[in-house]
């Protein structure tokens, strides 16, 4: 019994070490760039589970905000030939007063009003990406995005961006944790638990959701920054409804009051749809079918999970290290 | 002047369609205090179901009949297997299984239906009608008339019938509607059926002006969850008075400013209709208390 606990404390430090050495063990260069893209989503999860997880709220547009910091960062560092930290900084700002914006309104009511508002926001800025064209580009995209720098470094290398994308998910992941042991998630599952008893208790209840929403959209503009450096191209086509439904199936898999559960489904999810890629025997139709049918999977895991573990893979493991705790 | 009336027209045609959505948040609201995000996809089966019965060859009014019944027939199914087993309890989880119920009917669309648009003839063939210098599709005539029809018989149904007094009891106070006799949980199931009636009928009347697709339900489903907000959530008179509202102010705004402000519309009324009054224009105090 102290086995289990002890490998539940040691599990996030082996994750760090394996993630950390993926580069070392896989040369492939397509390999590794679905790697770094795992790293892009967790990023966008990590931010999500805080919302979802922990503040009790829906967001079926998060994939907007992705988009928001993609063509700011495409924008800042094409056009205005800003150095790339900077616009990398100001992507995840703008997504971030986008997010307060949605959400000042939304979340003052109670009920999930939240969902439907950024279902609309996700709707309208795809529109927006097509149809402001002189700065977002639109149909054809917005190519010609340079790689990330910092300083006089340019970081072009796969395994390099790997580390950079990665570096940025375990900075996000130290400071969700931190947020969620402390104060700010104390209040957080309180009010996950019942609203009233949280203000009663004196929890400023809308400022906790808006800040885990602010947060949120905040990752997100950063993953997106970092999806356009990394790929050197951005379409409308990508920051779809459909994307912002893989994040949520994403945070829902991963589970409630947790962080390792949704980098886990993050992670999984991502590499479920390059398939092919990495089990080198297996059929192309099977890839295929499998890829035409990725979004149904997305909507069936998220009714399965709801309906039949609401705690997603995160209350899975909380359970199995607690059966045996109790053996 | 003319063009004025021809917004006119344009708005209450798509504001009636609104309304018919509207009606189906409102009804699954008041039934189970969760927001159903399936609804717009209620609206896409009811396009699509229809332009497919069509093709088969029935004729156009067994069709009809045939999409609505199999789309209320989809809505029930969906309230059993995915609702019902969460039970009354938290809206957030009948929420979540509404979206990803919602993202699987269209899916499912997409795989039966394949990823074209499909045309439905019009109920009636024949010229626009001309009156006061503006034309009037027929088509639009009988969106009119079928959301006319459909909200003065729903209005009969929970005033003067068993079932429709059944469904405001439990819509008023669950527990207390299950200890006088009435089967609350066949009333969420009901709901569910009658809500995707509505949408499919939604989708069915407008079909043969714009086409339809299976990807058209998340829009619809925002911009009838928009007219249900903007009139008060739970309000039947409220949803439809705001989808009239909604249409309108769409249908001015594409006129007189930029048709591509057109689907902005919505969001903007949803989100300034929270932050000023959130209960809606015909909505009383939403307060709830310890």
């Amino acid at each position: 019994m102290r086995g289990a606990r002890t490998l539940g404390r040691l599990a996030p430090f082996v994750a760090l070490a394996i993630i950390a050495i993926v580069p070392l063990l896989v040369t492939d260069r397509f390999l590794l760039k679905i790697f770094t893209f795992a790293g892009i989503n967790a990023l966008v999860v990590t931010g999500l589970a805080l919302l979802f997880g922990y503040a009790g709220q829906v967001s079926l547009g998060h994939a907007a905000f992705v988009g928001l910091g993609a063509y700011t960062c495409a924008f800042c560092t094409v056009r205005l030939e800003w150095p790339w930290l900077l616009a990398f900084i100001a992507s995840g700002a703008l997504a971030a007063v986008g997010g307060l914006l949605l959400a000042l309104p939304s979340l003052r009511l109670k009920g999930h009003y939240l969902a439907m508002a950024t279902l609309g926001f996700g709707l309208l800025m795809t529109l927006a990406f097509v149809e402001a064209e002189p700065i977002t580009g639109g149909v054809d995209g917005f190519g010609g995005i340079p790689f990330p720098t910092l300083g006089p470094i340019e970081i072009r290398e796969a395994s390099s961006l790997y580390w950079l994308v990665w570096a940025i998910v375990g900075i996000a992941l130290v400071a969700a944790f931190n947020v969620t042991s402390l104060r700010p998630g104390r209040a957080m599952r309180a009010l996950h638990g019942s609203e009233l008893g949280a203000q009663a208790c004196g929890v400023d209840v809308v400022g906790v959701k808006v800040r885990a929403f602010v947060v949120s959209a905040l990752l997100a503009g950063l993953a997106g920054a970092l999806y356009a450096s990394v790929v050197g191209f951005v379409s409308p086509s990508i920051f779809t409804l459909t994307a912002s439904i893989a994040f949520l199936a994403m945070a829902v898999v991963g589970g409630t009051r947790s962080l390792s559960g949704p980098l886990a489904a993050a992670v999984l999810l991502t590499l479920v749809q390059y398939l092919d890629a990495l089990i080198p025997g297996i059929p192309r139709e099977t890839a295929q079918t499998l890829q035409s049918y990725q979004e149904d999977i997305y909507g069936l895991a998220i009714v399965l999970v709801v309906v039949l573990a609401p705690g997603g893979l995160a209350s899975m493991w909380r359970r199995q290290t607690r059966g045996s705790h109790a053996s | 002047m003319d063009a004025f009336l021809q917004f006119i027209i344009a708005g209450l045609k798509n504001g009636s369609i609104y309304a018919l959505v509207a009606l189906g948040f409102t009804i699954v609201y008041a039934a189970t205090g969760a927001i159903n995000f399936a609804q717009g996809e209620f609206f896409m089966l009811g396009g699509m179901l229809g332009a497919f019965f069509a093709s088969t060859g029935l004729p156009l009014p067994l069709a009809a009949v045939a999409a609505i019944a199999a789309t209320a027939a989809i809505g029930a199914v969906f309230e059993l297997l995915a609702v019902r087993p969460i039970g009354g309890g938290d809206p957030l989880r009948i929420i979540m299984v509404t979206i990803g119920g919602a993202v699987v009917l269209r899916q499912l669309a997409l795989h039966f239906f394949g990823p074209d648009e499909r045309p439905l003839a019009p109920f009636t063939e024949g010229l626009s009608i001309k009156a006061f210098g503006a034309a009037v599709e027929r088509q639009t005539v009988w969106i009119w008339a079928l959301t006319a029809m459909t909200v003065l018989v729903l209005a009969l149904v929970y005033r003067k019938t068993a079932f429709g007094r059944a469904m405001r009891a439990t819509s008023i106070r669950r527990d207390a509607a299950r200890l006088v006799g009435i089967d609350a949980r066949a009333m969420v199931t009901a709901s569910f059926a009658l809500a995707a009636a509505l949408g499919a009928l939604g989708g069915l009347a407008v079909a043969p002006l714009t086409q339809t697709a299976f990807n058209v339900g998340a829009g619809v489903g925002v911009k009838g969850f928009a007219a249900a907000i903007l009139g008060g959530l739970g309000n039947p008179v409220a949803a439809v008075a705001g989808g009239l509202i909604l249409g309108l102010l769409e249908s001015l705004t594409a006129g007189y400013l930029d048709p591509v402000y057109k689907d902005a519309v919505a969001l903007m009324v949803l989100l300034v209709v929270l932050f000023v009054r959130p209960q809606g224009l015909l909505g009383g105090s939403g307060r709830e208390k310890v």
